[in-house]
Order: structure tokens, then C-alpha cells, then sequence
């Protein structure tokens, strides 16, 4: 049963609505006490890095609950979009502190008139280390991005998968329990579903 | 390696979906759950869905049959039409659309935009503009449906839209809308040289090499394709239908 | 097919099957009727060849100085497809024509696109409106009756007609084989413009402006006053359906949708969901003329038929969505009551009374064989 988290933020009828397709358990939850007995986590997001993080800490006891499933559970999460970049330290685009998970930070994509920001559209990924989130994924999957400001790890030897675009950047990312992806798997096809049914088997 | 964008441009008028000339002779074209449904199938990159009968009757968003068709789609589905207010935005982004577009409420609401763009993001914001030549030939912004002139200059109202917070233009020239005869080039060069955010250019694409033209020589990041994916070909039968999986790898995005 | 009934002994047909009858040496009238119709047209045989040429060049001569010559009905299917290709090969100057009930799944429409583009082909297509179509196939499932998916049936074959008129063109090339389809048995199933409007006007609740139903009117209009000539040149040649999915693969990009009719998922609700609800099994029709052509053996055949449908989940997903259906009302009509079209207003005493005119435009190539045999006669209850 994979269990995603509503805070108030993101695309989670559309996960869901993948998740349903390839035919695995999901449920869309916000009350801790269901989150403490949940076995398996995505943590959405669409939108502003401290929209995201204030409104998590506007659920009473959600930011604590979280750190204790993930952090000392080890119970799997794995971060969509602004969700991933919410498991770094901070982001250049706000003040509010993420959940800090993986070291490092988020910054933001340099604007020219020939690199377009937001990077939006499909794009490829090269395959930086082996995971168990993209065993079997085709090695000229695409996916569908859409973000303006992208995740920097410290220890670079935790992406999974990189981008392209004008330069490489992270966009997989894995520390043990806790994954990441920067592109949006529920509006990338079977490239997608493969991603969530690897993360439903893990 | 980023893909420059091919995308379905659906046009809902009441239930159905319809193909216009230069927003005029409406032929009825098929089944909006159907056909988004049958775009999935071919794993097509991303759909847009305008209702062109919203704004001009002054309509709400027809939200159930949206939710329909937003459950269709494992690919992002952007929706406009009648789209005035947060809450409208709000019910869109719940049902599973992942970009609205503004067109008539960007011009008599340019306010809206600032607040959907500070609260939603602008990757999720599509400032639609409309260009249709006046009586002198001057290209100009259109509202309702090409209904209205509002007199603004297309690249200013660009900048604007742009500096308001919207993430992307979608630009349709009126003039060369359903006549197969290409996109206009010159309005498209010159406004993606203007803004920073990419442009969808949208109006005339008769054929592939029109799709070319648009990205290489005039600097769009996307195509959107009206008659191309609802005709068989010119002057013949409707067919839902996308070029292939080998024509549309060679759309590489130049500076990937 | 249950065991300890009578089978015939060449092809999969039991005692069960509607108006059956078997000779002396355990073989159906079916399969006689099949037997019947190869020795007519020639098919496989050189007999075929040049009944086929000489409607080949009667094609060419009719249409000399036009643009088309002939009327090709596609759906995206293998048969239609097929038939296209040859068309073309035949040096025939084709137009394809589809009728689009918006039910149609990607692989039709990508079928029909690719193919019309590799052979270089113009294509007519009707497409009805949603909200008429929709408002049709919801009356069919409250009625109660068998046929889901009647209205596009009719509906094909009015399109092929109209497309024919507006173009002046003579000939209508359609693509069933009897050899690998068999003739359907009058009885469970019926099929008329008449039939189509009752079910609609007692169970529908919108009128409907585009939908091209054939009315006994049409009908009538179209066997007398347009000469029209329905051919179906795979009668006469040697026609494999596992042939014909290689060949259009490997030319033209086509691509196969795993079943008979499933490429459309109207004919595919119908024929997977709906159908086994009266207890009718269509894959007996294809499985029984693999039989007949000896290419499956029958105790495979029956087994294969025994084996249950496999039923898409999603698709019923789609059918609720569509025709807005809720879980509820959707177990309700799947539980309803059954219907026959016996109990509505149809054509079949007309078609009956007028036998003798039929037999004369069957002659005369006005309608197909297959009409006369199937509609012209009562059935022995």
C-alpha cells in the first residue's frame, strides 16, 4: 500500500490515478495517526518551496511524524517534483528549511533567452548509479519535466539518474529508504509507471 | 536531450469537440473523452484542451467533463476557457489539469494572474494570446474568441503577461488558423525573442516542414497542432491521428 | 459448446446454434452454405481469378473518368485493410470510407491513417456526434436487447452508401470473408435500420440529427435508384486473416489489436462483456471457419472456446464513464432484463414478404447474397 501524503500541495488525484492503473494499492492520507501506520510513502508537490514547508508545518505533528517514520523507521519515501527538492537542507527560491534528509541544496536554473525557464517538457535521463527505483527502465526513457529550480546534492555519488539540460543536473536522487525524482512519473507514461511500480516493489 | 513539444490543440464547444477556419465554420470533430483517450494510447507528449465557447458566453469551466477527461491522461492535460477566478483554478488543479490557460480574464483581469502565479507557480500558468490583424493589417490582441479587438500590441501584452508571472505563451495567429498554410513566423520570432519563457506557437500547420520552421527559424519550443491531428489530410475525412514516433524525434530542442 | 450435443463434424457448430441442421454425414448447413458460396465464387481457385478480373475491369471501365472507381469501407480492422492494399494492387483507383462512432481505440485510427497514407489513398469519413451516439448505445444496454453494437453497423453501411452517391461512384468494395467468418446464424442476433430506431425512440431520450441510419426508405432508395454494386472481392481469392496481418505489418506500419473487432471499443464492449450476457460467444464464428480451413483442429477450437473471455476492466471503466453510469446503475443493466428484438418493430416481415424482389437484385448484384439468405427467409422456430 503506497500511502500519499496530502498536505495541501500537489498532483495527488493524478499519482493515484496511475498508481490504480498499474494495479497496486494506494491511498491518499493526512491524519498522523494513519501516517504512523502507514508502510510506504510519496511526498508530492507542485508549486513554492515555502508554500510547501509552511504548510506542513501547519498540520500539527506532521513535520515530527514524518521525520520519525523516515528517519528512524527507514520506512520508503520517494519525493515527486517540489517533493524531492523539499528532502534537501534549503532552496535559493525561500527562507523555510526542508526536511534536510539529504544533504544539500536546491537552486535555480540561470535564465537566458536561449535556455528557457522553467525547464519544461520531455527529456531523457543517463543512469549514474544502480537502484532498485530504476531497475529495468528502458535506457532511452523520457519523462516529463516542468521546474525552475533544481537539486544539488553534496555527495554527488547519491544520483541515481541525470539530466540535460545545458548542464547536467540531478534528477533521481537516493539515500537508503528515501528516493527522489525532479520529473512528474504520473505524467510520463509507461516510463512513469514503470518508476512507481519499482517503488511499489521495493 | 529536451524535446521541442508537439502538441494536440482540442477545441470543446459545448460537449463535442470541433476544428475552426480563423475561429470561424465550426465541423464537428468527435468525442473529447475519446480522442484524449486515444492521444494516451500513442503516448503522445501533452495535450491542450481549449472550451471556446466559455468566455464569449460567459461560462463556468464544464468541471465533470474535465475531470473525465484529466483521468484519461498519464501526460500532462492543460485546460482554458472561462477560467475568471481562484476558485476555478482550484477545482482544475484538483481534478488532475496541470496547466491552466488565461486569455479573456488575463486582459480584463490582469490581476488574476499575479495571484495564480504567486499561489500555483508559474510552470502552472499559460498566458494565451490571440493575434489577429485590424482593419489596417496591424496584428493585434483578440479576446473572446477573436470576438473583440483590444487594441494591445501583441509583443507588449507578451512582456507583460510574462512579467505578471505566467510560464509559458501559447500564441495563435487568427489569420492562419485552419488554413493549412503554415504558422505566422514573424509573430512567433519576434515575441520569442522578446520574453524569456517558452512559447507555444499554435495557428496554420498544414505539414511537418511547418513544424520545423517554427522551432528552427522562429525560435518556438513547442508547436501546437490543430487540423494536423483531426484531418486526414487537406480538403478530406476526419481522423484522429499524430505523426509518428521517427518525425518527432527529429524535433531535438537546439540547445539541450 | 457443451459435450453429448451433436457437432458438426467440419467445423465447431452444435445443436444449439439457431436454425441448424445437420445431413447425413454429420456435416451443418452452415458449412453447406459455405461450401455452397466457395463453388459459386470460385474462391482459391482460378474460377475466382477471373470472376475477380472481370470485376476488376468492370470497376476500371465504370470509373474511368472519375477520381475514385470504387469505395473501400476501413475501420482499421485486418479484413478492410486488407482489402485496401489489394485494392490498390489491383490497379483500382480507391476511396476509403469510415464511419467513426468515436469509440474508436488508437490503433484503428493510427490503422486507417497509416494505411491510407502508405497506399496513398483518400479517405470520407461520417463522424457522428457524441452526445447522439452515446444517447443510442445507452437505450441498446436499457433495452435490454443483444445488439450493443447495431447502430454501427447499420450506420457503416449507410456511410459506404452515401460516400458512393456523393462521388458518383458504382462499385462498393467490403471486406468480409466468409471463409475465415463464417455466415452469422440468423436468430440470436438481428440487425435493421427499423430495429435501431425502435430501440432508440422506446429507450433513448434525445432525437438524433446525425446519426445515419439506414430506414427501409434509404434502403430502397439506394438498391433501386443508385445501382449500386456490393462486391466483396474476398470471396474469390484465397484469403488468410494470419496472412494478411503479416503482409500489412511489414508494408505499411499497421498494427494488430488482439481480436476480432477489438480495435473499436464499442465492438469490443460488445463482443467481450455484453454478448457473453446472452450466453452468445462470437469467437465461435472465427474459430469454427479455422476449423473448416483446417487450420486449428477442432478439439483445440472447442477447448479455446470454453475458455473464458477475458474481460478489460478498464474498458468497462470507459463504457460507465462514457454513458455516465453509475456503479449502481451499471450492475442494474447488467442484471436487467433480456429483450429480443423480436419484441420491436423491425423490417423482417417486409424483407420476407418481398423475397422474390430480392432474389432479383441479388442477381443483379443490388445486394449481397448474404442479405437475401439472412433476411429474406422465415425462421423455423
Amino acid at each position: 500500500m503506497i500511502s500519499i501524503i496530502d498536505y495541501g500541495l500537489g498532483n495527488l488525484g493524478s499519482i493515484k490515478n496511475m498508481i490504480e492503473h498499474i494495479e497496486e494499492e494506494v491511498q491518499i492520507i493526512s491524519d498522523i495517526s494513519l501516517i504512523k501506520h502507514a508502510s510506504k510513502f510519496i511526498l508530492p508537490g507542485v508549486g513554492a518551496f515555502d508554500t510547501a514547508m509552511k504548510k506542513i508545518h501547519k498540520i500539527d505533528g506532521l513535520y515530527e511524524t514524518l521525520n520519525e517514520q523516515i528517519v528512524l523507521k527507514k520506512k520508503p519515501l520517494l519525493g515527486v517534483c517540489l517533493g524531492m527538492q523539499l528532502l534537501m537542507d534549503i532552496s535559493e527560491e525561500g527562507k523555510e528549511k526542508g526536511f534536510g534528509w539529504i544533504t544539500g541544496k536546491v537552486k535555480k536554473f540561470p535564465k537566458n533567452k536561449f535556455l528557457k525557464v522553467p525547464h519544461m517538457g520531455w527529456n531523457t535521463v543517463s543512469f549514474d548509479k544502480e537502484s532498485s527505483l530504476t531497475r529495468g527502465l528502458d535506457r532511452k526513457a523520457r519523462f516529463y519535466f516542468v521546474h525552475s529550480y533544481y537539486v544539488k546534492p553534496k555527495d554527488k555519488k547519491k544520483s541515481i539518474l541525470s539530466t540535460s539540460y545545458s548542464f547536467n543536473f540531478v534528477s533521481a536522487i537516493q539515500e537508503e529508504n528515501i528516493f527522489g525524482v525532479q520529473f512528474h512519473p504520473e505524467k510520463s507514461h509507461s516510463f512513469g509507471m514503470k518508476i512507481l511500480k519499482n517503488f511499489s516493489d521495493f | 536531450m529536451l524535446r521541442s513539444r508537439l502538441i494536440p490543440c482540442l477545441l470543446l464547444k459545448n460537449k463535442s469537440l470541433v476544428k475552426t477556419i480563423r475561429f470561424d465554420k465550426f465541423e464537428y470533430v468527435g468525442d473529447p473523452c475519446n480522442t484524449v483517450k486515444i492521444f494516451n494510447e500513442l503516448e503522445i507528449d501533452e495535450v491542450i484542451i481549449f472550451d471556446i465557447d466559455a468566455s464569449k458566453n460567459k461560462k463556468s469551466p464544464n468541471f465533470d467533463l474535465i475531470k473525465n477527461l484529466a483521468n484519461e491522461c498519464f501526460m500532462p492535460l492543460s485546460y482554458g476557457g472561462g477560467i475568471d477566478s481562484i476558485d476555478h483554478a482550484k477545482k482544475l488543479f484538483d481534478l488532475g489539469i496541470e496547466k491552466i490557460s488565461l486569455n479573456t480574464s488575463a486582459i480584463y483581469q490582469p490581476n488574476l494572474v499575479d495571484q495564480l502565479a504567486k499561489v500555483y507557480g508559474s510552470q502552472a500558468i499559460i498566458g494565451c494570446i490571440d493575434i489577429k490583424k485590424n482593419m489596417l493589417g496591424v496584428k493585434k490582441v483578440w479576446s473572446h474568441a477573436g470576438g473583440v479587438n483590444t487594441k494591445k500590441n501583441p509583443i507588449e501584452w507578451a512582456l507583460e503577461l510574462e512579467d505578471r508571472g505566467v510560464g509559458e505563451i501559447f500564441l495563435t495567429s487568427v489569420d492562419n488558423e485552419g488554413t493549412w498554410k503554415g504558422l505566422d513566423l514573424d509573430m512567433i520570432n519576434e515575441i520569442s525573442n522578446s520574453v524569456y519563457i517558452p512559447l507555444i506557437a499554435h495557428g496554420g500547420a498544414g505539414r511537418f516542414s511547418h513544424v520545423k520552421d517554427a522551432i528552427y527559424k522562429s525560435g518556438a519550443s513547442a508547436v501546437a497542432l490543430g487540423n494536423m491531428v483531426v484531418y486526414q489530410k487537406q480538403n478530406m475525412g476526419i481522423l484522429i491521428n499524430f505523426p509518428d514516433k521517427e518525425k518527432i524525434n527529429e524535433l531535438k530542442f537546439f540547445n539541450g | 459448446m457443451s459435450e453429448n450435443k451433436k457437432i458438426c463434424s467440419k467445423c465447431i457448430y452444435d445443436e444449439n446454434i439457431p436454425n441448424i441442421s445437420f445431413s447425413s454425414n454429420g456435416i451443418c448447413n452452415y458449412c453447406d452454405q459455405i461450401e455452397f458460396l466457395k463453388t459459386k465464387f470460385g474462391t482459391g481457385e482460378r474460377k475466382g481469378k477471373e470472376l475477380l478480373n472481370i470485376l476488376i475491369n468492370n470497376i476500371k471501365k465504370e470509373g474511368k473518368h472519375k477520381k475514385y472507381d470504387c469505395v473501400v469501407g476501413v475501420s482499421g480492422g485486418t479484413d478492410s485493410s486488407y482489402l485496401l492494399m489489394k485494392a490498390k494492387e489491383w490497379g483500382l483507383s480507391p476511396l476509403a470510407v469510415h464511419y467513426d462512432n468515436t469509440w474508436n481505440s488508437a490503433i484503428a485510427s493510427m490503422n486507417i491513417e497509416k494505411i491510407t497514407r502508405s497506399l496513398n489513398v483518400d479517405l470520407y469519413t461520417h463522424v457522428v456526434n457524441n452526445v447522439e451516439v452515446d444517447d443510442i448505445k445507452l437505450a441498446f444496454l436499457k433495452s435490454g436487447v443483444p445488439e450493443f453494437d447495431a447502430d454501427t453497423d447499420i450506420a457503416f453501411v449507410q456511410v459506404l452508401r452515401e460516400a458512393a452517391a456523393k462521388y458518383n461512384i458504382k462499385y462498393i468494395l467490403e471486406g468480409h470473408s466468409f471463409m475465415t467468418e463464417g455466415i452469422s446464424p440468423i436468430g440470436s442476433n438481428y440487425l435493421d435500420g427499423g430495429y435501431v430506431h425502435d430501440v432508440h425512440k422506446k429507450f433513448g431520450s434525445i432525437k438524433s440529427k446525425t446519426f445515419p441510419n439506414m430506414t427501409f426508405f434509404q434502403f430502397m432508395k439506394w438498391v433501386l435508384f443508385y445501382r449500386q454494386k456490393f462486391i466483396r472481392p474476398l470471396w474469390y481469392i484465397d484469403y488468410s486473416k494470419e496472412n494478411a496481418i503479416k503482409v500489412l505489418k511489414k508494408n505499411t506500419g499497421w498494427q494488430y489489436y488482439g481480436g476480432h473487432h477489438l480495435e473499436n471499443r464499442a465492438s469490443s464492449f460488445s463482443h467481450t462483456i455484453w454478448l457473453p450476457r446472452y450466453g452468445i460467444d462470437f469467437r465461435y464464428l472465427s474459430l469454427a471457419a479455422q476449423v473448416r480451413q483446417k487450420s486449428l483442429d477442432q478439439n483445440q477450437a472447442i477447448k479455446i472456446f470454453n475458455s473464458k473471455i477475458k474481460i478489460d476492466k478498464k474498458l468497462v471503466q470507459y463504457v460507465k464513464k462514457r454513458l455516465h453510469l453509475s456503479d449502481v446503475e451499471y450492475l442494474k443493466i447488467m442484471n436487467g432484463e433480456k429483450r429480443t428484438w423480436k419484441e420491436f418493430k423491425t423490417y423482417k416481415k417486409l424483407f420476407e414478404y418481398l423475397k422474390p424482389l430480392f432474389y432479383i437484385l441479388t442477381r443483379l448484384e443490388r445486394v449481397p447474397i448474404s442479405f437475401y439468405l439472412k433476411y429474406c427467409f422465415k425462421i423455423k422456430e
